[in-house]
């Protein structure tokens, strides 16, 4: 059955073409566009950032997809163990003090997407989803290399620490206190995972660890 | 450069206030952002010219300071938007109403909606190399009456923003009110995205009855937007980093009026609050180059201007092929 497109103008905040003229859609775009955005506007709910790597996309998609790399480019992500069968990874958050991360890999090769599902203090209930997808650069730029994109969202528990008692003894800071600092903790990070990946590329190094170090 | 001093402006705006009734989309809101926000504006008489306008504001600027204009004016600038006449300026004629000898006379024809701070910088520079003590600088806008209350440009919605008026500033080679930094910034690679057409192509020589409008293309919007968003605030800090002002120490910020979303915009990137920012759009519409000089004398007639506060002046011109801002520190004695 074909579908109905004119019902579609009809749903409120929906514009298109045909509900919504080309002068009108100026305006809305004039009256969106600002010379300068608060960081809350930009970063309060999500927090996304990119950055072009000069490393085939293949390569940076094999680095990132090995759990354990994580131990380079992260700020502090360290003290790995070997895998479980179902494919967790423990690993000691060092912004915590002690604080165990759990972390599950789920990689798709074809869309070159690498999300990690982690969470702090327990591995049942993973929510700090860390979504990263690598772009040939040659599509996007027109020139070699990639272009990695990395998005996390804004869940409630950053909020509200879902199970305050498998905190570490005495621990006083919880991961969601520093979400105002993820653009620039996480873009530290990706600028790390840029200069490796430079590197290991431009040195004909491997592209995986392979396992706690 | 020797220190310079604006120690004043006035104001004269025409008689004739215009609604939006006036206009053929008056009964509806108009649509587009670019078009909103103007209740009323002045248009000029048919018989009323940019010389008899700076008189009139230059005799309020004369009473207000005591000026023998006779000698006081050294150095006359002029800034025109619809000229009186083709071939030349209006400045000898406005020296010949007013008395004036003065010993240059300029009539600029760039420096468009920030060409004020255009004439504070050049009269600076010949004060420094000559023996000119004092500057009358004056802004006319007489498009609105002149252009877009023709018959058939009356009808576009762009015919709804401009609004005529009249502003002259005074500088004196003093340090009463020191011109603390000035920033010019010349984009000549925008040049030529702004231009007044008819709708039978021909040109403003030729003879023709077809009314003059703006060529204004949804195209170039978003990219004079973008250019807008970034020098303006750009011109403006660095005129602010050049006289040591942090930006949110401005007092008063007076920028070129061309629509509320652009004022809006200047004002988050210099996260100022509203009320540091004189606004006459609502009320005089785009006063083009006329707005810096009115907006200072309105600033100082409503005491929104503060003695001993720092004034800052700042817009662009045209589709974005110049950007200036000036910082005054301003303490009238």
């Amino acid at each position: 059955m074909k579908a109905d497109l004119s019902a579609i103008d009809q749903l409120p905040g929906v514009h298109r073409i045909e509900n919504c003229g080309k002068e009108e859609m100026t305006s809305l775009a004039m009256e969106m566009t600002h010379a300068v955005y608060a960081h809350d506007q930009v970063y309060g709910q999500y927090c996304s950032i990119q950055a072009y790597v000069d490393c085939p996309a293949e390569k940076a998609f094999e680095y990132l997809s090995d759990v354990y790399t994580l131990q380079e480019w992260t700020y502090s992500l360290r003290d790995f163990t070997t895998a479980s069968d179902d494919g967790m990874v423990v690993a000691t958050d060092r912004i915590g003090g002690a604080t165990k991360i759990y972390t599950r890999t789920v990689a798709n090769r074809q869309a070159m997407t690498v999300d990690f599902h982690c969470a702090w203090d327990q591995g049942e209930h993973l929510w700090m989803i860390y979504l990263m997808r690598v772009v040939p650069a040659q599509l996007v730029f027109d020139r070699p290399g990639c272009v990695v994109l990395w998005t996390n969202c804004r869940h409630p528990f950053y909020d509200r620490n879902p199970f305050p008692e498998k905190s570490p003894p005495g621990r006083k800071v919880w991961v969601g206190d520093m979400w105002p600092f993820f653009y620039a903790g996480h873009q530290i990070e990706l600028d790390n995972l840029k200069y490796i990946l430079e590197h290991r590329h431009a040195n004909g190094l491997p592209m995986t660890i392979g396992g706690p170090q | 450069m020797k220190t310079v001093s604006l120690v004043s402006a006035a104001s004269y705006l025409p008689a004739r206030v215009v609604d939006n009734s006036f206009f053929q989309h008056s009964d509806e809101a108009p649509a587009h952002a670019m078009f909103r926000g103007v209740k009323q504006r002045h248009h000029v008489a048919r018989d009323e010219t940019a010389q008899s306008m700076i008189v009139q504001a230059t005799q309020k600027l004369a009473d207000r300071l005591n000026l023998d204009l006779h000698n006081d004016v050294d150095i006359l600038m002029t800034n025109v938007t619809a000229p009186d006449q083709p071939f030349m300026g209006c400045g000898a004629a406005v020296g010949k109403a007013l008395g004036c000898r003065p010993e240059w006379i300029l009539d600029l024809h760039n420096g468009g909606c920030v060409s004020f701070i255009a004439m504070i910088a050049q009269a600076q520079a010949l004060m420094s190399h000559s023996g000119a003590k004092t500057a009358l600088l004056c802004n006319v806008q007489n498009s609105a009456g002149r252009l877009f209350a023709q018959d058939e440009t009356r009808k576009l919605k762009q015919a709804l923003i401009p609004g005529d008026g009249c502003g002259v500033g005074y500088l004196v080679a003093s340090n009463e009110s020191p011109i603390k930094s000035i920033v010019q910034r010349n984009y000549c690679e925008y040049a030529g995205d702004m231009a007044i057409v008819r709708h039978d192509g021909s040109e403003w020589w030729e003879p023709s009855t077809a009314c003059s409008y703006v060529d204004f293309t949804e195209a170039k919007l978003a990219q004079i937007m973008g250019r807008a968003n970034h020098i303006v605030p750009e011109a403006i800090r660095e005129a602010c980093r050049q006289a040591n002002l942090p930006t949110d120490q401005i007092g008063t910020l007076i920028t070129n009026q061309p629509n509320r979303i652009f004022l809006r915009n200047w004002r988050e990137a210099l996260q100022l609050p509203p009320t540091r920012h004189v606004s006459t759009f609502e009320r005089h519409g785009n006063l083009f180059g006329a707005a810096l000089p009115l907006c200072l004398a309105e600033a100082i007639d409503s005491g929104q201007l503060q003695a001993n506060s720092h004034l800052v002046l700042g817009g662009f011109a045209h589709a974005g092929d110049f950007a200036a801002a000036a910082v005054i520190h301003w303490r009238p004695q």
